[in-house]
């Protein structure tokens, strides 16, 4: 920063400029100073939000990935010292539960969200903004309902119960997804429909939801990769079952259920089954999450 | 000897002995077949149980008698494949709340149901039986890196840890009763159950019937579940507490001696009523329950037992289960299985390799005898031969 | 006739398989919405008939008392809702800063070209199950806060009489910790969404006014997402105040108020958890009685942070709209 010379001593202009400029310079050594140590801080932190999430990947792999083996994945539940066992009767039951609950929810919470997407009006407003705050409920909340719902009027444990917890989880979820992605859809994509003469229920079937899609595909597989991991509702419906369970209407496993309880033994292989289980969960959640990204630009770029 | 005459009265001798001998032969079958302990109606029995219907039964409760059942019912579901027991080993309390609420078919408690469990039941579901399953030790587990000699413990001692009135290892009272070992100055942590159940049970009635007074009484109660002081970590299950212990240093806790002998835990001897100090063991915990005399749900303690090798804090647990089964099928898988399970030649066989006491010959015979009682709907005995 | 165009409101010709007129289409989705009403009234009738014995024994005042203890009767909930705001509150001092910061130099400072991978990989973490967090905090992070952190926070923070106590690694300080990793790539994610969204003329007026790049982010990015950045500070609250697995695993399960941060203690959801399966009678009803508080304040956390991060889209779509 050189200031001009030129005899500056004597004009009174040029002066006040020096001094100005002076005073600037000296603030602005110190505000790129503050600014550095500001700027500083905040790469600090991207570090240091870094660290821990990559170091829970990094364990999981390293802790699940030898108790993956082929017995891991087809055999049950075997006691504590006996060789061999493995979380089958987890996986099944983590799919069955899972399918059960996506199949009840995905239509009702479209139909649903439809519903908001085409409404206006206070009674539209309160629905929304109750599934709002049901995606906002605690788990454990969700699953003592799920004990007194299902539980206790049927009389045992049951993979259903399970999902009807599950599904209560995921059911607002999809409705606010899927109401944004229909809101999305250019309205003169419908009202064409509606000018050629097509109905509400053909409009919405052959012309919104196919042009939502990508948006409806990527709320569900969300909303099922949440569903999976949850285990508070799990807990207190399903059971547990060391065996191999294909009806829902009993007691069944499931993989979070399997972290859970082996997450405080003693015994160092069923430690490893949790860390086995862990890493399989994460795998699979990552690999829903993924794929609704890659399916909503897959099917964005060919709407282009 | 005289010879005895040769005529018609020795043949009517030999008559008399022989409807004799037979008469007695067939009062002694009789006698042998009704009592349903005798070794061939045992064998009977037992070959009997592993013919149970297939099925699938919903068990709930104790961790205590976890690691035995989940081994005893895996052998037995080997030789009857279509029947398989789903254990999980949720507490002893939850096993009641379960069994209260009709989602299990049979229930595990270290402490039977007390008179106001059994009036949650609802009365149309009957009678509740209750027959000991198994038989074991609470070990007095500790994590304390750098002293390798056995901790001898007293229940003044325990009552003031477990009160959080003794708050390190070098405390006087630990120092007394270890003459020699160098403790360090470091905080005890205690190590308990967070969840109900019968292990606590087990050691609080050790604790309370110790007969300390003053400053040594147990003032927190016998229960399934205790107001633990602050300091005091709470893990559920005795899976959590032995992991507790095994991660934490300076730790001490209660857990079922399998999980002790099986996860190589340093465990202190404990003073029992004969005032010698005793490891836990097979054998002292078999000591223990050896001079207890008309075992019932009611009156179920063995903990402070007499004799010089007796391991004071030991305990049955029990197997709790509707003596009126209306689905025939379920209802003989229970009785078959518990049967199986309680009874040597069946799972009473693999009790000491998995580290719990083989039940005593006469409580087995107590656990048939009330099993017998258990009717299907139609009225007949589900237990059969 | 074949030929002729349907109107709207014609008979079921067209149309093929879904021929439904619209008064049909329109009463069959309001039969689906009524089915979501009535399993939500039915969830809250349900906590509330089942809650009610207990507050018909034991007043209305027991859920601030402060012993929990079945045994005899007392199951105040104080210890439970302390923990849980206070596992929160650690959560959320850790949060707030490095959350904020990450999502600065997501948006600002990392180089254009690692932007989209590191995003994504932050808000894949949001995925990841909170069982998993809890077995990692639990077999990774206890006994290293218990042979290291614990003790050098104690031996640097220790005058404050926060860190009195023995090192135990479970416990607040852990639960708190690990609240703050769960709620972190949350808070990342819609921190830089709506920090990347200020208005660029008002940045670039900024950087031509000669602010230095900390000034520009200070006084004009920060304040300018004020109102989302709040948004996602509460539902990360929201996030962490409802969080069950990950805590019971880490917290000790110590029923009573912790006196310092090492503490173990217990919150809201772990004793729900831990107690649910074996309660009978009063107890039950007063856990039940829990979960009716914990949804209480976890609802209003989230209809407070809906609000705010509505009000935000719908300020940024204006301004996008004013300044096009």
């Amino acid at each position: 920063m050189t200031t001009l010379s030129f005899d500056a001593s004597s004009d009174p202009i040029l002066e006040r400029r020096r001094r100005i400029q002076s005073v600037a310079s000296v603030s602005l050594k110190r505000r790129k100073v503050y600014s550095r140590i500001a700027i500083g801080i905040c790469w600090l932190f991207l570090a240091v939000a870094i660290v821990p999430l990559i170091a829970v990947v990094f364990y999981v792999v390293i802790k699940g990935l030898p108790a993956w083996s082929v017995d891991f994945f087809t055999k049950v539940t075997v006691p504590e010292g006996i060789p061999g066992g493995g979380v089958w009767n987890a996986i099944v039951g983590t799919i069955e539960i899972g399918a059960v609950a996506t199949a009840v929810t995905v239509p009702i919470g479209l139909l649903c969200g439809l519903f908001l997407a085409e409404s206006e009006g206070k009674v539209a407003a309160t629905i929304r903004f109750s599934a709002d705050v049901m995606t906002g409920v605690p788990s454990i909340t969700i699953g003592i309902f799920g004990y007194i719902a299902i539980v206790k009027n049927f009389g045992g444990y049951s993979g259903l119960a399970g999902a009807f917890a599950i599904g209560i989880i995921m059911l607002p979820v999809i409705m606010r997804a899927g109401e944004t992605a229909i809101r999305g859809v250019p309205a003169n994509l419908s009202e064409a429909a509606f000018a050629l003469g097509a109905r509400k229920a053909a409009t919405a079937r052959r012309v919104v939801l196919p042009a939502a899609l990508p948006g409806i595909i990527t709320g569900v597989l969300l909303a099922i990769a949440r569903g999976l991991g949850e285990t508070a509702p799990l807990l207190l419906t399903i059971f547990g079952n060391q065996y191999l369970q294909w009806n829902p209407t009993k007691p069944m496993e499931a993989l979070p259920l399997v972290i859970y309880n082996n997450s405080s033994q003693p015994y160092a292989d069923l430690l490893q089954v949790a860390w086995g289980a862990a890493l399989l969960l994460m795998v699979v959640v990552l690999i829903l999450s993924i794929g609704s990204r890659v399916v909503a630009s897959v099917l964005q770029r060919e709407k282009r | 000897m005289t010879p005895q005459p040769r005529s018609g009265r020795r043949r009517k001798n030999t008559l008399v002995a022989a409807v004799g001998l037979v008469a007695a032969g067939s009062i002694l079958a009789a006698v042998g077949s009704t009592s349903a302990y005798a070794a061939s109606a045992n064998s009977a029995y037992l070959a009997a149980d592993l013919k149970a219907p297939a099925g699938t039964l919903q068990a709930a409760g104790s961790t205590f008698v976890q690691p035995f059942f989940t081994s005893a019912f895996y052998a037995y579901t080997g030789k009857n494949s279509g029947l398989q027991i789903n254990y999980q080993g949720v507490g002893s309390g939850q096993g009641i709340s379960s069994f209260q609420a009709g989602t299990v078919n049979f229930a595990a408690s270290d402490v039977p149901m007390t008179a106001s469990d059994l009036a949650k039941v609802p009365a149309s579901s009957g009678p509740v039986i209750q027959v000991p399953d198994t038989l074991g030790g609470v070990s007095i587990s500790y994590n304390l890196p750098g002293v390798t000699k056995q901790l001898k413990l007293n229940s003044a001692t325990l009552v003031g840890i477990f009160e959080g009135n003794i708050t390190t290892w070098n405390n006087p009272a630990i120092k007394a009763t270890n003459p020699g070992v160098a403790l360090p100055a470091k905080t005890i942590v205690p190590e308990v159950r967070a969840d109900s159940s019968g292990t606590t049970y087990i050691f609080t009635d050790y604790l309370n019937s110790s007969g300390g007074t003053g400053a040594t009484a147990w003032t927190l109660g016998t229960n399934k579940t205790i107001a633990w002081p602050a300091s005091a970590v709470q893990s559920p299950h005795n899976t959590g507490v032995a992991a507790s212990i095994k991660s934490t240093p300076y730790s001490i806790g209660y857990v079922e001696l399998a999980y002790a002998i099986q996860n190589k835990f340093t465990y202190a001897a404990i003073k029992n009523a004969a005032g010698v100090y005793v490891t836990p063991s097979l054998k002292s915990v078999a000591a223990d329950a050896s001079s207890k005399t008309g075992l019932s749900p009611t009156d179920f303690s063995i903990v402070n037992g007499p004799g010089k090798g007796s391991y004071p804090i030991s305990g049955y647990s029990w197997a709790i289960l509707l003596q009126k089964q209306t689905n025939a099928t379920v209802g003989a898988g229970v009785v078959k299985v518990l049967d199986w399970t309680t009874h040597t030649g069946g799972g009473q066989s693999l009790a000491a390799s998995l580290d719990y006491v083989p039940l005593p010959a006469a409580v087995q015979q107590q656990v048939r005898t009330a099993l017998l009682t258990v009717k299907g709907s139609n009225g007949k005995a589900l237990l059969t031969k | 006739m074949t030929m002729a165009v349907q109107t709207p409101r014609g008979g079921a010709r067209r149309g093929g398989r879904l021929a439904l007129s619209n008064g049909v289409y329109r009463g069959l989705l309001a039969a689906v919405v009524a089915v979501f009403v009535a399993v939500v009234i039915w969830f809250l009738v349900s906590l509330i008939v089942q809650a009610r014995p207990a507050f018909s024994t034991l007043g209305f005042s027991w859920i601030i008392q402060k012993t929990w203890d079945p045994n005899s009767n007392k199951f105040g909930l104080l210890p439970f809702i302390l923990g849980t705001i206070e596992t929160t509150a650690i959560a959320m001092v850790l949060a707030v800063p490095i959350g904020l910061g990450t999502a600065l130099s997501l948006a600002y400072l990392v180089p254009h070209r690692l932007r989209p991978p590191l995003s994504t990989a932050v808000e894949l973490l949001a995925a990841v199950p909170s069982v998993v967090y809890g077995l990692w905090g639990l077999i990774v992070l206890a006994p290293l806060f218990r042979e290291h952190v614990e003790p050098f926070l104690t031996s640097v923070l220790g005058w404050t009489g926060l860190f009195n106590g023995p090192d135990q690694g479970v416990g607040l300080l852990l639960a708190g910790v690990i609240l703050f990793v769960m709620v972190l790539p949350t808070m990342v994610a819609i921190s830089r969404d709506v920090l990347a969204v200020v208005p660029n003329e008002q940045v670039e007026g900024a950087m031509a006014l000669g602010a230095t790049r900390w000034q520009v982010l200070r006084k004009v990015v920060v304040p300018g997402a004020r109102t989302g950045l709040l948004g996602g500070f509460t539902l990360a609250t929201g996030r962490a105040l409802g969080e069950t697995v990950a805590v019971a695993l880490v917290i000790g399960n110590s029923p009573y108020i912790a006196h310092s941060i090492k503490s173990p203690a217990a919150t809201l959801p772990s004793l729900i958890v831990n107690n649910f399966g074996e309660a009978t009678g009063t107890e039950l009803s007063a856990l039940f009685g829990a979960g009716l508080v914990l949804l209480v304040i976890g609802v209003a956390v989230n209809a407070v942070a809906r609000m705010l991060v509505r009000s935000t889209s719908r300020a940024a779509a204006a301004a996008s709209v004013a300044v096009a």
